[in-house]
């Protein structure tokens, strides 16, 4: 008896080394878990959990190292040296912000070890060279472009920027200048703000004396709500609001049915298009967690589904990028390829969606071959 | 467009930054600690706020008449257990126990409350009426306001002709002087804490149905806090209401008249100029800390 039991636990001894070799796959994902942006940072992180799981559902295992930045571009480096040098990751989803996400990409060439950003949107990230850096979303400039797009048909003629100074906010409206400036827009207010303050009503009366035909927004989350609610309170009614991603594109924003109600805003993703197993994400996703999946939620669990598969066929850093550059993909995210086009480098030319709040529901209302709703113009309270 | 539109927002938004200040003026001038986890105490009176509003389906406003003995009681057992061991060592000390407890707080809200913004939506949440054809006045910004100045009056009332109010200023005065004239300066010391967290929780209860609430809420205005104190005199109650109030309209001017990116840069710049010409504060007493 007693031999029989060493017999089994050195048998255990011995098989232990070689189980954990056949498990060797390791992939890091940075991401926001804590600070400002901690609340998107959730979406992205339940993202990527479904995408581990459903990979394991077929088969593959991974480890996956999670790193927090707290967005702050400071630490979102340091957490890449560190999966990169002590746990040997071969490659790295993330991180989410686009502050933290340049500065990643910048090294990425240095340690040779490829990172696929999933949502960040400052196009500089892609715009120099990198080899090891992908992107798996749209860039900024695709954000006005669409919303432009989407309200060219209307003529409008003036138009007011508001938002953030942050390196998305920043981006995204001088990409959009320059936009508008091919449609014949005139520019009539520019307010930058501090994202948490308690009082924006001094920017938006600014911006209300000057009567644009379109207000241009950019915020994350809360900050959405609160430009919102000030601009009802003040009055300000243009012929459209367009918010440029993330804070107008949360499930809590499109609730507030008071102030939410016919804001336009672009987007990566909604449950509502016809790409392969969106709606079916959609579904599994809201059973899962209770809460709508907002775009980032997509982004992190395509940009992490095709980071494993690939890892997983391609067991060196090196191998890993050739067949990220090489490769395309089809799924939730619509098709996938990293390209270059256009001054990008691994960019996935990804088209993005305009929806639209109506009656407290995100309806996707162009390209018009994605959409089952008509924008509705002008915006009325 | 109209100079009294940023004036007028300023001035009530400044309301309530006062009282944040004063809370802290308050307990620095008692005891003579600088409170570094009064920001996470607003927080809590927000979370106290928003969960009497979804929870009990008491108006925030009112829920005041709840969460005001529950901060006091809060800050009262805060500073018998843990600052009053702290209160004759080094300053850095006082501020590592203070940054910590806060650290404390804030990150256990995030855990219990998760890092999402809890949005208060009341039925005037987004009202407001129009003075004088065209400025608007915001309705619950306004209400604000006016709870903030009725706090004011009554602590005033309370500091000047109470003997528990005179005993804590001249706790303030010094020290040393009132314990020896039998005052139980231990005692006062947690009347002052508890009264400051008593009005931390105020303010962020005042600010919740027109801010957002989240486990990190509170560190934005502890600076603010923190400047409005230094700027009316460390340990003024009145420097820090006229502080508070000052930093309000300068805010709203700036971002009316240069760019709101800019509204930090002109607080900071006047802050130091204070500091510079009248290194006590406006209203600080000459030769104080």
């Amino acid at each position: 008896m007693k031999n029989k039991f060493v017999s089994i636990v050195a048998g255990a001894l011995l098989a232990f080394p070689l189980l954990a070799q056949a498990a060797p796959l390791k992939i890091g994902f940075i991401n926001s878990i804590t600070g400002k942006e901690a609340q998107i940072g959730e979406n992205l992180t339940n993202g990527a959990t479904m995408a581990i799981e459903d990979l394991k559902a077929k088969g593959i295992q991974v480890e996956l190292i999670k790193e927090d930045d707290g967005g702050d571009p400071k630490n979102a480096l340091a957490a890449y040296e560190k999966l990169v040098t002590r746990d040997g990751v071969i490659g790295v989803v993330g991180p989410y912000t686009s502050g933290c996400a340049n500065v990643v990409a910048s090294r990425a060439d240095q340690y040779q070890v490829p990172l696929l950003v999933p949502a960040a949107a400052k196009e500089e990230i892609t715009m120099k060279g990198y080899k090891n850096v992908f992107r798996l979303n749209a860039p900024a400039n695709v954000y006005s472009k669409v919303l432009m797009d989407a309200v060219k048909a209307y003529k409008p003629k003036t138009i007011a920027y508001v938002y953030a100074a942050t390196d998305f906010g920043v981006s995204t409206v001088k990409t959009a200048q320059e936009n508008a400036l091919k449609m014949g827009l005139r520019e009539v207010a520019n307010e930058k703000y501090q994202q948490g303050q308690p009082d924006y009503r001094s920017s938006l009366s600014k911006v209300k004396a000057a009567n644009p035909d379109l207000v241009f927004l950019v915020s994350y989350d809360a900050d959405a709500i609160l430009l919102m609610r000030q601009a009802k309170e003040i009055g300000l009614t243009p012929k459209a609001f367009l918010g440029a991603g993330a804070g107008y594109t949360t499930a809590q924003f499109s609730q507030q049915t008071e102030i939410s109600n016919l804001v336009v805003s672009a987007t990566q993703w909604t449950d509502d298009v016809n790409w392969t197993g969106a709606a079916d994400f959609g579904r599994r996703y809201k059973a899962k967690y209770a809460k709508e999946p907002s775009y980032h939620a997509a982004c992190a669990y395509e940009a992490m589904r095709i980071m494993v598969e690939t890892a997983s066929r391609n067991n060196t850093s090196a191998n890993l990028r050739a067949a990220l550059k090489a490769g395309s993909w089809n799924g939730i995210f619509g098709p996938v390829k990293f390209a270059s086009y256009g001054g990008f480098t691994n960019q996935n030319n990804h088209s993005m969606l305009v929806q639209q709040i109506q009656s407290g529901k995100y309806e996707t209302v162009y390209p018009a071959q994605f959409s089952k709703k008509k924008l509705v113009y002008p915006f009325k309270r | 467009m109209s100079f009294l539109q940023p004036l007028i927002s300023g001035i009530l938004t400044g309301g309530v930054y006062a009282l944040a200040g004063i809370g802290m003026s308050l307990v620095f001038g008692v005891m003579n600690i600088s409170n570094f986890a009064h920001g996470d105490l607003m927080m809590l009176g927000m979370y106290l706020a928003f969960f009497s509003f979804t929870l009990l389906h008491i108006d925030p406003y009112i829920s005041l008449v709840l969460i005001i003995p529950i901060a006091f009681m809060f800050g009262y057992m805060m500073e018998k257990v843990f600052i009053n061991r702290v209160i004759h060592h080094p300053h850095q000390n006082q501020i590592l126990l203070t940054v910590g407890l806060g650290l404390i707080m804030s990150n256990t809200a995030l855990l219990a409350f998760t890092s999402d913004p809890k949005i208060l939506t009341t039925t005037y949440s987004s009202s407001a009426f129009n003075l004088f054809g065209d400025i608007s006045v915001s309705v619950p910004l306004l209400l604000s306001f006016l709870i903030t100045c009725l706090i004011t009056v009554i602590l005033y009332l309370f500091l000047s002709k109470t003997a528990t109010g005179m005993a804590l200023r001249a706790t303030s005065q010094n020290r040393e002087a009132a314990q020896l004239m039998g005052i139980n300066v231990a005692k006062m010391s947690a009347i002052a804490f508890g009264i400051g967290t008593a009005l931390a929780a105020t303010a962020g209860a005042l600010i919740a149905p027109t801010y957002y609430i989240h486990p990190l809420a509170g560190h934005s205005f502890l600076l603010k806090a923190f400047t409005i104190c230094v700027l009316g005199g460390l340990g003024s109650v009145v420097g820090a209401g006229v502080g508070g109030i000052i930093i309000g309209v300068v805010e709203a001017m700036s971002s009316t008249y240069l760019s709101s990116d800019w509204k930090d840069v002109i607080v900071f710049v006047i802050f130091l100029a204070v500091l510079l010409f009248r290194p006590q504060g406006l209203f600080g007493k000459k030769g104080g800390q």
